[in-house]
């Protein structure tokens, strides 16, 4: 059977879904809608995992299929068809947003209930899983802009779920916008790329790459850097992420986790021949990573609502897949990229917990004592803050720590100071990951806990308790998938998509995993001190705590640089322009003929004598033309 | 012959309802029956049509001024069919609405409407100067009927805003089709050679420059589109504004391709500036019907864009963006005319709160307004998407251009949508406010769905455009043939490639 028949099935099953809730409205109960929501992704995870056995059995060329439906478009010659590339890298991607993805649609169904508009939120979470799958499954850079763009709809529709505060409709827009940026700078590239190498199909474009010159191949490298750095919320289009967070937490968890802002590094290890061609823009997309890891784990320390912090954390950890994708270790950046997608979903989906206990509360300052309360719930956010934290033997141990050491193993300066970014990040990932837990956990129940938790429902419902055990099982385990130095089943399977630059010694696994995972241990020290047995006070240093709590001013500056130029221009233009000149352009012309008018109306003076002579004087000038025409 | 139908059949319509006392409903059952006829005359039209052929196709001719080689000549190209197929769907729904909001002096209203849409269709079919001069004027006396007499308050200064602007146009226009006929000795535009002629071909640049409209040239725009009733103003922006699209590219890229090489950059400088200008006021507009004429403004200048770029990908992307905007724009007025009935104006700061019970409504407009923002994806993606492929080719930085107005254009379609839907309870909002009604769903439902389809499978359109498939193909459309020289470029790196 041919490979690409699951993977359509999983394509469209979703958009199925999304379209039988939208027209059977409200024939059928909330919950139903959300059933056939969970349904839907998990038949496209069933078709994902027909795939990944497909493809398992075949090797080399043939683990690699195209498939087109139609041609969706014609530009000139070019022929860009509405094709699915299935090869490894896509099955993985699939494998995760399915996955993952059938997962949070089943939790949203106990964590929704009760919403007024339920039916169209789940209608809308089918639609995102529809686009993700466009988006990872597309076989040309055309028609990974429409699943880019549809993700980023998607986006928008569910951070402005709940359309009457006004400040998630502007976190919503917010978020478009930034990522409207981020698809204007990917159609550039790809006009360069059409106009350059006359195709848009990936593997052409891939073939073409090394023949280009350097600036046109640098330029395409940056075009497709800026959407997946605005994607990925990597500096300096990062500051929606945070405010994304207004949507609900399952969306936060799939959309805003797990799946879409890792798009950048889907795009870069998908495009990882244009990459490898503009060197520079790779060490460049390196180097954006290193310093989000750093810069967002510091945001995350001073922040008070649960959900930002690990919104910040989740910017962070993106750091280090860009990190990855940037030094040419696509395997261990993707790697990453699945067990961030468990142990991040699994911390957002227990936030979720937390917040659906305490009606909507999400100021960890008011909350506390939580361990006795919720303990399974504790049990599974301690999970997921040791593997945030990369504690052996948890997942993002291996994940993580596979990173740093590429960093380590490309040998050169600029190697090295990603490295010590990354084991900077390592510490503050602990800080920050167990001041949460902490925060939230630790101690004695606050006044507002004890007064607001609802105690009489339980942790939640199964469908929710549920995916949060999987997703502890996996954050658990998956990162055995590949144990360095022991096996790498799954480098060795994404081989045949991206092959990697760098590869380290198990030396270099073995140090920074003894450094980074001493640096973990060594965060939690600290926010044990400070705010499990508070035996520390945190450090006051207004100055340095200030600009943090400001998110280092970039809202400020991007108001400043663009929004108010932009609608000081567009009041100028009104005032100036539009009002005078082309709205009075008529009563100007109008005043005109009148005066015209007024001015020829003293000829009519009633005197014969005045109308003789103007008859005359016209049929002499006509004579005179006349002659000198002829 | 079919395209003879297709003029003639809403004319027919327009004498019965004018000339027979109908009442108020069988004036309106007559012209939504006949509007609907005209689709399926339409349907069949694109049945028959023969897309590989590439002459002029459904054509017939009658010789009326033989000395002066005037004649009755109509017939289809690719995209003449594509905006006449806009023109029948947007001309159904809007004479759908006009039933359905009970429009005064029926036999009047519907009549002018009938009489419009025969107009429309003659400028997109025909093939002679003169005819073409006469029905592009033709659909300014209903429009004047229209705008006049069923608009808002300032309908009156509209209408000769509208009025005066336009015959500045034209007549300018009428001295440029009389200057080329006469020297080409034929009004007939297949027969004709090109024209180098700088003069003629600026009274026809002027004459669509105003129909567009091209910035500066929009004076008429605003008033236009806020006064006149919701269907007037949709057909208005989304239909007769593609007489301008259809006389660019069928009589001044065709016929004068040294002019237009000439005169290219001026030209892509003004359509550029009215994109920025147009989505930058759209984003300062106070009324959602502001926001929709200042985009379409900006939608006029990135279409000339395309018109403009001289190559193949540009002009498909054209005409696609052309079909897609007619749509959008036709589908957001209509919506505009239901918010207004429900809040009682259409000032953004007193809505708000739309979407909370009234599913369809949000759904509608969300929908309507994600595809006008070409979210990546959409049929106005693809269009926008070819046009600065296109684009690209006369240089980078009209496609730099283009890329920035697409963010401009997501910023203030969110800020219309949100402004209507979301947020809080606007004060103009009553809760009792109803959802879309049945009947305005049939009416908008169709339109929306016709943009799906365009959504799905944008090459339906844009490939099926120009006569003779593509000149980068190597084959030469006996449209451009004379042009093929000067104006008309295939797209450069595709030939050049191996």
């Amino acid at each position: 059977m041919a490979l690409t028949i699951p993977a359509w099935i999983c394509l469209l099953a979703p958009l199925a879904g999304a379209l039988a809730i939208t027209l059977l409205g409200t024939g059928i109960s909330r919950r139903l809608a959300g059933i056939l929501s969970t349904a839907s992704v998990a038949v496209s995870f069933a078709a994902a995992v027909v795939c990944f056995v497909q493809v398992l059995g075949r090797d080399g060329e043939e683990r690699r299929q195209l498939s087109t439906a139609w041609t969706w478009l014609s530009i000139g010659d070019l022929d860009v068809g509405l094709t699915l590339l299935v090869d490894p890298l896509s099955i993985m991607m699939m494998l995760i947003v399915s996955g993952v993805g059938s997962l949070i649609v089943a939790y949203s169904i106990g964590y929704m209930a009760g919403d007024d508009e339920e039916r169209r939120f789940f209608a809308f979470m089918a639609l995102f899983v529809f686009s993700m799958l466009t988006l990872v499954l597309a076989g040309n850079f055309l028609i990974l802009l429409a699943g880019w763009g549809l993700v980023g709809l998607s986006s928008y529709l569910l951070i402005g779920f709940h359309h009457d505060r006004p400040s998630a409709i502007a976190a919503a827009k917010k978020a478009f916008i930034m990522n409207a940026v981020g698809d204007a700078t990917m159609a550039l590239a790809f006009f360069l790329l059409i106009y350059e190498t006359g195709t848009l199909d990936f593997l052409e474009a891939f073939d073409a790459a090394d023949g280009l010159g350097s600036t046109t191949v640098n330029l395409v490298a940056l075009g497709l850097l800026g959407g997946a750095v605005a994607k990925s919320a990597q500096i300096p289009l990062h500051t929606w992420l945070p405010d994304a967070m207004e949507g609900p937490t399952p969306v936060s968890a799939l959309i805003h986790a797990a799946t879409m802002v890792t798009a950048g590094v889907y795009l870069i290890v998908r495009a990882s021949a244009i990459f490898e061609a503009a060197p520079s823009v790779q060490d460049l997309a390196a180097g954006i990573g290193a310093l989000t890891l750093v810069v967002a784990g510091l945001i995350a320390l001073v922040q008070t609502d649960i959900k930002r912090v690990i919104a910040y954390s989740t910017m962070s950890q993106i750091g280090y897949m860009f990190l990855a994708a940037g030094i040419g270790a696509y395997a261990n950046g993707m790697f990453h990229l699945m067990t961030h997608a468990f142990f991040k979903a699994l911390l957002f989906l227990g936030a979720g917990l937390v917040i659906h206990a305490l009606v909507g509360e999400q100021d960890m300052r008011r909350m506390g004592g939580l361990r006795r309360l919720l303990p399974r719930t504790w049990l599974a956010m301690l999970i997921g803050g040791l593997a945030l934290t990369g504690i052996p033997p948890l997942s993002g141990f291996f994940s993580k720590d596979s990173i740093l050491a590429s960093a380590l193993a490309t040998g050169d300066a600029y190697g090295y100071v990603l490295f010590v970014a990354g084991l900077i990040g390592a510490f503050l990932t602990g800080v920050y990951t167990f001041r949460l837990i902490f925060l939230v956990f630790g101690g004695e129940p606050s006044a507002f806990v004890r007064e607001h938790l609802h105690s009489e429902h339980g942790e939640g419902p199964r469908s929710m308790t549920l995916p949060v055990a999987a997703l502890a099982l996996l954050a658990v385990i998956g990162g055995a998938v590949q144990i360095a130095g022991i096996w790498h089943p799954l480098a060795d399977f994404l081989r045949e998509s991206a092959e990697p630059l760098v590869e380290p010694t198990v030396t270099q696994d073995w140090v920074t995993s003894a450094l980074a995972v001493g640096l973990g241990v060594a965060g939690i020290a600290v926010a044990w001190l400070v705010y499990g047995s508070k035996r520390v006070a945190a450090p006051r240093a207004a100055a340095l705590r200030r600009p943090l709590e400001h998110k280092l001013y970039f809202d400020e500056l991007y108001q400043g640089l663009f929004y108010h130029p932009a609608a000081a221009l567009a009041r100028l233009f009104g005032r100036l322009i539009e009002g005078p000149l082309i709205g009075g352009s008529l009563a100007g012309i109008a005043g005109g003929t009148r005066g015209v008018g007024r001015g020829l109306s003293h000829a009519q003076t009633g005197y014969l004598r005045t109308y003789a002579l103007a008859i005359a004087g016209g049929l002499a000038i006509l004579a005179l033309v006349f002659v000198s025409v002829r | 012959m079919l395209t003879t139908v297709l003029i003639l059949l809403p004319f027919a319509g327009a004498l019965v309802v004018w000339l027979a006392p109908w009442s108020r409903l069988w004036a309106g059952a007559i012209a939504l029956l006949v509007s609907l006829l005209e689709v399926g005359v339409w349907v069949n039209a694109v049945v028959a049509f023969d897309f590989d052929e590439s002459g002029l196709q459904e054509d017939a001719r009658l010789s009326w001024f033989s000395d002066l080689g005037v004649s009755y000549h109509v017939g289809l190209y690719g995209f003449s069919l594509w905006l006449v197929g806009a023109t029948v769907v947007v001309m159904a729904s809007a004479t759908a609405y006009g039933v359905w909001a009970g429009r005064e002096r029926a036999r009047t209203y519907f009549g002018s409407m009938l009489f419009l849409s025969g107009a429309i269709v003659a400028v997109f079919s025909a093939q002679d100067l003169l005819l073409f001069y006469a029905a592009f004027e033709g659909m300014l006396i209903p429009l004047y009927v229209l705008v006049g007499v069923w608009g808002g308050r300032g309908r009156q200064s509209a209408t000769v805003k509208l009025v005066i602007y336009t015959i500045c146009g034209s007549l300018l226009m009428l001295a440029a089709i009389v200057g080329l006929g006469l020297s080409q000795g034929t009004f007939d535009l297949v027969e004709s050679g090109t024209s180098g002629n700088e003069w003629l071909f600026l009274g026809f640049l002027a004459a669509f420059a105003v129909k567009a409209p091209l910035f500066p040239l929009h004076g008429w725009l605003p008033d236009a589109y806020r006064e006149a009733s919701p269907e007037v103003a949709a057909v208005l922006s989304g239909i007769v504004s593609k007489a301008a699209v259809f006389g660019l590219l069928r009589i001044v890229i065709a016929k004068f391709p040294d002019p237009v090489a000439d005169f290219r950059v001026l030209v892509l400088v003004l359509a550029s500036l009215g994109l920025v200008y147009g989505s930058l006021l759209a984003f300062r507009a106070p009324d959602v019907r502001g926001v929709i004429a200042y985009s379409s403004l900006a939608q006029m200048g990135l279409i000339t864009l395309g018109l403009f770029s001289g190559n193949s990908a540009g002009v498909n992307g054209a005409i696609l963006q052309s079909v897609v905007h007619a749509l959008v724009s036709a589908t957001l007025f209509l919506l505009a005319g239901g918010i207004e009935r429900r809040a009682g104006n259409g000032e953004l700061a007193s809505l708000g709160g739309f979407a909370k019970g009234r599913p369809a409504l949000a759904t509608l407009l969300m929908t309507t307004g994600v595809i006008a923002l070409a979210v990546p994806g959409s049929a106005a993606f693809a269009g926008e998407f070819l046009i600065l492929a296109g684009v690209f080719d006369r240089g980078w930085l009209w496609a730099v251009i283009g890329a920035a107005a697409i963010v401009l254009a997501a910023m203030y379609t969110l800020r219309l949508i949100s402004a209507v839907l979301h947020d809080r309870r606007g004060a103009a909002v009553s809760e009792e406010a109803l959802d879309l009604r049945p009947a305005e769903l049939a009416i908008v439902v169709p339109l929306v769905a016709c943009l799906l389809a365009l959504s799905a499978w944008p090459a339906g359109v844009a490939d099926r455009s120009l006569p003779g498939g593509d000149p980068a193909g190597g084959q030469t459309s006996p449209l451009f043939s004379e042009a093929a020289g000067g104006g008309w470029t295939a797209y450069a790196p595709l030939v050049d490639a191996p």
